[in-house]
């Protein structure tokens, strides 16, 4: 006891170091256990967001519409439609350079499943043959 | 607990101390190790007349940093106590009391009323209570018919004084209350910014019920992991043929020209008619870049690169 209080200087530094180190690892501990809830309940919500920015795409109910737009971008003599329900296949025929172009920036905005792509060039006359899913 | 203990007063003449006092022990000063005075100081609390002490004692003390200051408030007047604790320290180690068995120390000033009779101190002097002041004189000076007296623990005071330290500590008590006081204030500092973090989530979690109330078919995990697994390997399969046709067109520049393209859902293969040999060289690294297959066309400058999907 008396030794104990020889040091009575030393033990309340001591004991006041030890608290700091305790508030400084529970700090730390709130911080990773703050982290690692963050990270998990943010990966989550990623996969949602994920999942409804696919859905939004792919599963589109107006991409019917959409797909539609194509008979307008050229003149329909030059087009030879065929769809079935949620499959098209379609050729184009006798394209000038520009509609061939049109024609191609649509098709690559679409949100369809490209099964089968044909392009043929005679001279400055382009025939495209265009077969998709969605 | 302090007044329990043993007190003794301790004399220059003083005798060594043969005992150890383990569980400490209590001593009381005469007047040879510490100077009084006693003033009208207009102040409440001691801790203000301490701030004045130093100066009442000016041109008195030699060495005045080496001093402390003991104040306590008497009827009127507030008695003030100069003493060296180095000088005490040395002088109670002489008589063989180890400065870290002292518990508190007490001046005879502060009990001056109990000393009725003299206390002889050694064979040559006593300790007399002189008009109120605590005075050594020498024995010879004795009434003869005074009957001398013995100090004892009725003696103890109830406010004393204690080394710092006790003698052997590395650090002062001011040192140890300021480094105290600075680690217990980032230790709170580290309590409330510990206790700010620790949330869970909750702002993620939030904004995943609001978008699962806007998408009620998505509230089940097995739906989205269906609905995920279908459409991530359209995405990467769509995305790979609309890039493939992009890095194609890429590829169309003054003396090259798509000749044809053919893709399905497995492979591509495209004709690119060239100018001449440098325009399909150039088509050629271009091709590589992209990681496509090349083939030059026999009998012409015309190239073929092909590629799976």
């Amino acid at each position: 006891m008396m030794q104990l209080k020889a040091y009575k200087n030393e033990l309340i530094v001591g004991l006041a170091f030890l608290l700091l180190i305790i508030a400084f690892s529970y700090k730390q501990i709130q911080v990773s256990n703050q982290n690692n809830a963050s990270s998990g309940a943010a990966t989550s919500l990623q996969e949602l967001k994920d999942v409804i920015a696919l859905k939004k795409i792919w599963g589109d109910k107006k991409i019917s519409k959409k797909v539609d737009k194509l008979k307008t971008l050229v003149s329909p003599s030059k087009i030879k439609w065929q769809r079935q329900g949620k499959k098209l296949t379609v050729s184009f025929q006798g394209l000038s350079a520009q509609e061939f172009n049109r024609l191609m920036i649509k098709v690559m905005n679409l949100p369809v499943e490209i099964q089968k792509l044909e392009v043929h060039n005679t001279g400055s006359v382009y025939q495209v043959e265009f077969k998709c899913k969605w | 607990m302090e007044n329990t203990k043993e007190l003794i007063l301790v004399h220059a003449d003083m005798k060594q101390v043969s005992q150890e006092y383990n569980n400490g022990v209590n001593i009381m000063l005469t007047p040879q190790f510490y100077t009084t005075k006693r003033e009208e100081i207009p102040v409440k609390y001691s801790y203000q007349a301490k701030r004045i002490v130093p100066s009442l004692f000016d041109g008195l003390l030699e060495n005045t940093e080496e001093y402390k200051y003991f104040v306590e408030k008497e009827d009127e007047e507030w008695l003030c106590i100069a003493y060296n604790p180095e000088e005490i320290k040395t002088i109670l180690e002489q008589k063989g009391i180890l400065p870290e068995q002292v518990s508190k120390i007490y001046f005879a000033e502060q009990a001056a009323g109990q000393f009725i009779h003299p206390v002889l101190l050694g064979d040559k002097e006593a300790l007399v209570n002189l008009g109120g002041t605590m005075t050594i004189v020498p024995q010879i000076a004795l009434n003869s018919d005074e009957k001398p007296m013995q100090i004892t623990q009725d003696f103890t005071p109830k406010k004393g004084v204690a080394f710092e330290g006790r003698g052997k500590s590395f650090i002062s008590t001011n040192e140890a209350y300021t480094l105290a006081a600075i680690f217990a204030l980032f230790a709170v500092i580290y309590f409330v910014e510990g206790s700010r973090y620790g949330g869970d989530g909750a702002a993620e979690e939030a904004e995943m019920q609001t978008l699962l109330e806007n998408y009620p078919s998505l509230q089940s995990s097995y739906t989205r992991k269906s609905i995920a697994s279908k459409y991530k390997a359209i995405d990467t399969k769509e995305r790979k043929k609309r890039d493939v046709i992009k890095s194609l067109s890429h590829m169309i520049f003054k003396g090259s020209k798509l000749s044809s393209l053919s893709m399905d859902d497995k492979r591509f293969k495209a004709q690119f008619s060239c100018k001449d040999a440098s325009v399909t060289s150039k088509l050629k690294e271009l091709a590589k870049k992209e990681k496509f297959n090349t083939s030059k066309i026999a009998n012409s400058n015309d190239l073929k690169i092909e590629g799976t999907l």
